[in-house]
């Protein structure tokens, strides 16, 4: 599978205009880039094709803070939803910070994310650790009581949840057992511990790489999302399967971004960021954006060959 | 991984197994933390226990047994959560849990649940699972934001800001099966037995974790 990054770079007076179509993910300065981060520069059009009938979904993790900044970000996804109607947002733990109370439901979540909830855009949650295990209860978080889920919310597209705090080999037995009856083209997986990270404060789990990766690479999933660590990270496509690091909706740890690991396609830790992606048949598009709303990050994924 | 820690004294013994006297152990199946093709998605490894140690985890399970028997007695008494319930009513029921179980164990101490015969036995567990090549990475993946010097009590509640840990998959395929009202988390180097809807400690183990 390939991941093809335009590096359209030359926003900032002065810069040189650059068009490349990348093969997959090489990290390359490009000339004159505008947004400082890791990685080729995003394309100055916007990425997401906006075409009708595409399943179009946002992506948040590590959010819950009630800070300003939060609500900062989370007023760029109404910006977002303005123009590119996202139907659900994905969300990849750490949902709640500190105390959970009902006012805090309110103000870490209900406020800020007010207007997306009013739009009727549905919020579909994975517990990270930091997450108080009843919230499989709430109601605006749609897991119906369930740690681990599937849903499917467009032809060829299905969700799996996981719950990566507590992976009970039971988990993984349902997991096999949803992919292996599942005809879905498209299969991402949303949880809250990366398998792949260059966090300097958390990093790759690697007991969990141990015992998921192969069920994701045995099942054909096309994407994995994940948060913990405070950053948005793209990583190189591992064993054909493209990772995305989504950390920073509201927690973020600057700098922290480890350069040497050698796996990050793209990598943005200055700012806070949430991304919004487009399936469009065989395509993935995908454009991260920070609480500038700058976009730090686009491309697209081609969706692995014929699920097994 | 740790598949040679499997070779090793690693024993699983579920709560199906309460007061088992361990008298026939079945030989290990093949380890694994990988899914081979056309086998199951995860092997739980049941190892050899000696009688001696199967007894003791029996004493473990069936405390337990009586503790979540205790628990979801309570929890029929409170009304049903819904799935698509409301922050209130979440935080209702869970306080309202909290104490009807608190005030069932007002006496309970540590070692009630964690037995004295259990708690060297599930010590030496961890110390099997953390024993291996890997044990220094594992350690490292449950003291993630994972505090120190946090003050816990039996039937206490669990700090509001004290994120869970993470529990390996490794340590789940290792320690006694739990019933989905209780988990294991680690606070700083204890093993704590933790009400999951009551959000109670139930039982703790100092010193748990090896030091690296």
């Amino acid at each position: 599978m390939r991941v093809r990054v335009w590096a359209l770079a030359g926003v900032a007076a002065g810069g040189v205009l650059l068009a490349t179509v990348l093969p997959s993910a090489t990290s390359v300065a490009a000339v004159g880039q505008s947004t400082p981060g890791i990685g080729p520069a995003p394309p100055a059009a916007a990425p997401l094709p906006n075409r009708q009938g595409s399943l179009k979904f946002a992506v948040l993790g590590d959010f819950g803070t009630g800070d300003r900044t939060q609500y900062e970000l989370a007023d760029q996804m109404v910006k977002l939803h303005d123009r590119f109607k996202f139907e659900l947002v994905v969300l990849v733990g750490d949902n709640l910070y500190g105390s959970e109370r009902p006012q805090d439901f309110i103000r870490k979540f209900e406020r800020p994310y007010n207007g997306l909830l009013d739009r009727g855009v549905k919020f579909y949650a994975s517990l990270g650790n930091h997450d108080a295990r009843e919230q499989r209860y709430y109601k605006l978080f749609n897991m119906n009581g369930k740690l681990y889920y599937s849903f499917s919310p467009h032809r060829d597209v299905r969700f799996f949840a996981l719950e990566s705090t507590y992976p009970v080999p039971e988990q993984f037995e349902w997991l096999e057992h949803e992919m292996k009856s599942s005809t879905s083209a498209w299969k991402i997986v949303f949880f809250h511990h990366p398998l792949y990270s260059s966090g300097d404060r958390h990093g790759s789990d690697l007991r969990l790489r141990e015992v998921l990766e192969p069920i994701f690479a045995k099942y054909n999933v096309s994407l994995v999302l994940t948060g913990h660590d405070h950053f948005y990270e793209r990583v190189k496509p591992q064993k054909g399967i493209t990772y995305f690091e989504t950390g920073s909706g509201g927690q973020l740890r600057k700098g922290n971004i480890d350069k040497s690991t050698g796996i990050t396609a793209s990598g943005f830790d200055t700012d806070l960021v949430f991304m919004g992606a487009e399936i469009v048949g065989d395509d993935l598009y995908f454009q991260a954006i920070a609480r500038d709303g700058r976009t730090v990050d686009a491309g697209v994924v081609k969706r692995p060959n014929a699920a097994r | 991984m740790i598949t040679h820690q499997r070779a090793l004294a690693l024993a699983v013994v579920s709560l199906t197994l309460a007061g088992c006297s361990g008298t026939r152990n079945p030989p290990p199946p093949p380890a694994t933390t990988e899914s081979p093709a056309g086998a199951p998605a995860t092997e739980r490894v049941v190892g050899p226990l000696s009688e001696a140690d199967a007894a003791a985890l029996a004493s473990m399970n069936t405390q337990l047994k009586r503790y979540v028997e205790l628990h979801q007695k309570l929890e029929r008494e409170l009304p049903k959560l819904p799935d698509n319930a409301t922050p209130t009513q979440i935080d209702t029921n869970q306080r309202l849990l909290e104490e009807k179980v608190r005030a069932a164990r007002a006496g309970a101490k540590q070692g009630d649940l964690f037995t004295p015969a259990a708690t060297p036995v599930i010590k030496r567990l961890l110390a099997a699972v953390f024993g291996g090549p890997d044990g220094k990475q594992l350690k490292d993946s449950i003291m993630d934001e994972n505090p120190v010097g946090v003050t816990v009590t039996v039937n206490g509640r669990y700090p509001d800001d004290v994120p869970v840990s993470t529990v390996p998959p490794q340590v789940l395929q290792t320690l006694p099966k739990l019933s989905d009202d209780m988990e294991y988390r680690f606070i700083g180097d204890r093993i704590v037995l933790v009400d999951v809807h009551a959000h109670l400690i139930a039982d703790f183990i100092d010193d748990a974790l090896p030091k690296f």
